[in-house]
């Protein structure tokens, strides 16, 4: 009579709960009501392994946890610790591979599961049923403790094994533990960082000041990367470790210190004091956070609430571009529509927004990296200027998330209105993105070049920006088959297009390449310009 | 009131299935100018299905749809500019405010933008929502966003309407006053094509009543007529009739003797 019944009870289980099942006694020491908890994230693993389909592509359904399925591709950029496992340098070595996992596991926690930290549906779903928040939180903390245990395994996975080898059983050891410890502290710094603002903020507001606190805590990974890198001098193949008081501030070099004074028996003041935050933080935060929960709860209830009047946003930027490169009345219209969605996308902002700030400070770097080997009067009159290329790298990135949308459901409009050729959405949301977000990249990173590199540049990037809509519309071919701009989850969007996206990325490479071949001809700057005029006219006609 | 003979609406047979599911079934129905038509059947009897085929968000489909005597199929996207729909669950790109996202509607329906920020305006303002103009529709309650949904249907001035539980969420009061808003623009030959599940909504504002179950129509006239054929009082009663629900009762009992089964656990 009741075939559901049955259905419940077959239900699969799931491996990581059977692991989890493994520290029960842990969580019933905290007071934690483990069978509550452990049904709890049954639930929520059920429902990760069930991503919607899209609207428009009903046939096309994704099973399985798309998480999961993208694990490959952090294994393979593992693959990049692994000169970092050779050599007795740990102190510089472990720091570099510690920044690079920190890096890792603090992007994908802000970007794929802030959401589980800050989810409201929770409260309304279990906090009005007889459950003890307490289990409710630990819940959601092992929720995202096991999605970072799998993208932790399979990132340093085969660089540990690696390292077992090279290094022996000791090492193994040690790195587990201070692998726990990094993502202990991430998860727990996240959260602190949340509630911070929580506390302070509400409304719209509140989601604003979040969205800009995740922009810039992934883009501060990116230039922390980059000061770990620079706080050992490389060039000199001697590497030397200075202590600077700053270093206390950065968790990487704790652990580097833990290996150095295991692995190489170095005891000194500095180390010791380095080592023992790295193990005694991570308690703290923890301590911390529980402490905070009740308030966090409390707060979160914030994200739901509605405060006053909002004025009009100004764009006189995107007037001005409407009227410089948008015809036909529809495409004017995609266009506003696209560039409002652009402003305030707050997922779109969040996934995009950290690969800008990489466009606008990786030329620079690599010129700064120049300096080492060269004056700078050597660069201004060299062709380092074709870094600056790199800004490309922004342009996959914010095209590929132009597909979706957090209501994508709204896309019914495009069916029920009457548009006549909707290929007009396409070209109007792509000028929306440059408008918007290249085009400012672009005049600041030439400004700076032309101060640099002076006037002789002006060619170079003319030819640059012919390129750069060039590729852009390749990409968006590329990454646009069939859907709609705005018309996908960013549910779905973590996962798909990996492989397109790293091809993109080789592309630029390419561009790159050609251009700088051009530049070697008299009058190739101006074949390349105008071939690429050319295919520009052809391929945004349409 | 003003009927006419016009023909605005006109399916011809018909048919629509998903694989092996037969969601609809051979549908033949004529609406005339001025109508209201609540357009009701239980869950899945292809109500939703029927009228995404007519504003073209299903476009695959056996027989033929006439809208303004163009075939929809065949004829482009023109006819749509005459048509203003409600979905039914509110979906809406809420990340924008009302203002960005009438602006684009209006744009798609070709209105130039004076008229947009007029119109929003004014309009906005008769439903108190004034101050929300430039606030993101992500932060309304369920009753702000359908008014908002309501405005974008209309904004445009079209003469068929497609409205899929339009009062789901609004207050009484908000409700009295679309309730009279249909009533008027039927009055000035719009054509209303109205589904909801409240029967006494239902009852009261169409005078036309198409019943749909089991991808078919098995009623289709005035709720006079419906009356006498089923010899029912309300259009709840000849509901149940109709789709042969008699077993309200009987479930309900059941339901509460299974909600109840476990206190003797307690």
């Amino acid at each position: 009579m009741f075939p559901l019944l049955e259905a419940v009870i077959t239900m699969s289980d799931f491996k990581s709960l059977k692991v989890l099942d493994k520290f029960k006694f842990a969580f019933q020491k905290a007071n934690i009501d483990y069978p509550m908890m452990r049904e709890i994230l049954h639930i929520k693993l059920l429902m990760d392994a069930r991503r919607v389909p899209t609207i428009f592509n009903e046939a096309k359904e994704r099973s399985g946890n798309q998480f999961l399925k993208s694990l490959w591709i952090y294994a393979l950029m593992g693959l990049i610790l692994i000169p970092f496992l050779f050599g007795e340098h740990f102190i510089f070595q472990m720091s570099i591979l510690f920044s690079i996992v920190m890096f890792i596991v603090m992007t994908s926690m802000i970007s794929d599961f802030s959401s589980v930290l800050l989810d409201v549906r929770d409260k309304m779903v279990l906090n009005t049923k007889p459950i003890d928040p307490k289990t409710i939180n630990a819940a959601k903390v092992i929720h995202i403790t096991i999605y970072l245990v799998f993208l932790s395994v399979a990132f340093v996975g085969i660089p540990l094994i690696v390292g077992l080898f090279n290094h022996g059983v000791i090492f193994f050891l040690v790195s587990l533990l201070c692998f726990m410890f990094i993502n202990i502290l991430v998860l727990i710094l996240t959260a602190i960082v949340y509630i911070t603002i929580l506390r302070f903020f509400d409304g719209e507001k509140l989601k604003d000041i979040i969205n800009y606190i995740q922009i810039l805590l992934s883009i501060s990974m990116v230039v922390g990367y980059q000061l770990v890198a620079r706080s050992f001098n490389i060039v000199n193949l001697d590497i030397s470790y200075t202590f600077e008081w700053w270093h206390t501030f950065m968790p990487p070099i704790w652990y580097g210190a833990i290996y150095d004074m295991i692995m190489n028996g170095t005891v000194n003041q500095t180390y010791s004091i380095l080592a023992t935050l790295g193990i005694v933080v991570p308690f703290l935060a923890l301590a911390l956070y529980v402490k905070l929960i009740p308030s966090f709860e409390r707060n979160l209830e914030k994200l739901l609430t509605n405060s006053g009047k909002h004025k009009k946003a100004k764009d006189w930027w995107m007037k001005l571009f409407s009227q410089l490169i948008v015809r036909k009345k529809q495409e004017k219209i995609f266009f506003d529509f696209a560039g409002r969605m652009i402003r305030n996308e707050r997922d779109y902002k969040l996934k995009v927004y950290p690969s800008i700030a990489m466009a606008l400070a990786f030329p620079f770097i690599f010129i700064i990296n120049d300096l080492i080997l060269r004056t700078m009067e050597e660069i201004r009159e060299g062709n380092m200027y074709f870094a600056m290329y790199v800004c490309f790298m922004m342009i996959p990135a914010g095209v590929q998330m132009l597909q979706y949308s957090s209501t994508e459901k709204g896309a019914w409009i495009y069916r029920a209105a009457p548009i006549e050729d909707i290929r007009v959405s396409h070209r109007a949301t792509l000028k929306a993105f440059f408008a918007k977000l290249f085009i400012p990249v672009y005049l600041i990173l030439s400004l700076i070049f032309l101060l640099i590199f002076s006037e002789r540049v002006a060619p170079f990037l003319i030819g640059l920006l012919l390129s750069a809509t060039v590729y852009a519309r390749i990409c968006y071919h590329i990454f646009f088959k069939k859907s709609l701009p705005f018309s996908e989850s960013f549910k779905v969007a973590q996962s798909k297009q990996t492989g397109e996206a790293f091809g993109m990325l080789a592309l630029i490479v390419l561009f790159g390449v050609i251009h700088y071949v051009a530049n070697i001809f008299s009058y190739g700057l101006i074949i390349h310009g105008l071939i690429l005029l050319v295919v520009n006219i052809l391929i945004w006609r349409k | 009131m003003c009927k006419s003979d016009e023909v605005v609406l006109s399916i011809k047979n018909v048919s629509k299935s998903y694989g092996a599911t037969q969601v609809l079934n051979s549908i033949n129905l004529e609406v005339y100018k001025g109508q209201i038509i609540g357009y009701i059947g239980p869950n899945g009897a292809g109500k939703s299905t029927t009228v995404k085929m007519m504003l073209g968000l299903i476009t695959e489909f056996e027989g033929n749809i006439e809208i303004f005597n163009h075939n929809i199929k065949t004829g482009g996207a023109a006819y749509k500019s005459r048509i203003g729909y409600v979905p039914e669950n509110g979906e809406i790109y809420d990340s924008l405010t009302p203002l960005e996202y009438l602006s684009f509607v209006g744009g798609l329906y070709g209105m130039n933008n004076e008229e947009i920020i007029h119109k929003t305006s004014e309009l906005m303002e008769l439903f108190d929502l004034e101050d929300m103009l430039h606030t993101r529709i992500s932060s309304f309650s369920k009753g702000m966003r359908q008014k908002v949904l309501i405005i974008a249907s209309l904004i445009h001035n079209p003469d068929l309407l497609f409205l899929d539980e339009p009062l789901s969420g609004l207050d009484a009061n908000s409700m009295m006053i679309v309730k009279e808003i249909l009533e008027q623009l039927a009055n000035q030959g719009k054509t209303i094509f109205y589904s909801s599940h409240i029967m006494d909504v239902v009852e009261k504002i169409s005078n036309r009543i198409v019943l749909l179950t089991n991808g078919e129509i098995v009623a289709d006239g005035s709720f006079e007529q419906l009356q006498q054929q089923s010899k029912e009082g309300s259009l709840e009663e000849i509901f149940n009739q109709l789709t042969g629900f008699d077993q309200h009762k009987e479930i309900a009992n059941q339901f509460v003797s299974i909600v109840r089964s476990g206190d003797n656990n307690v």
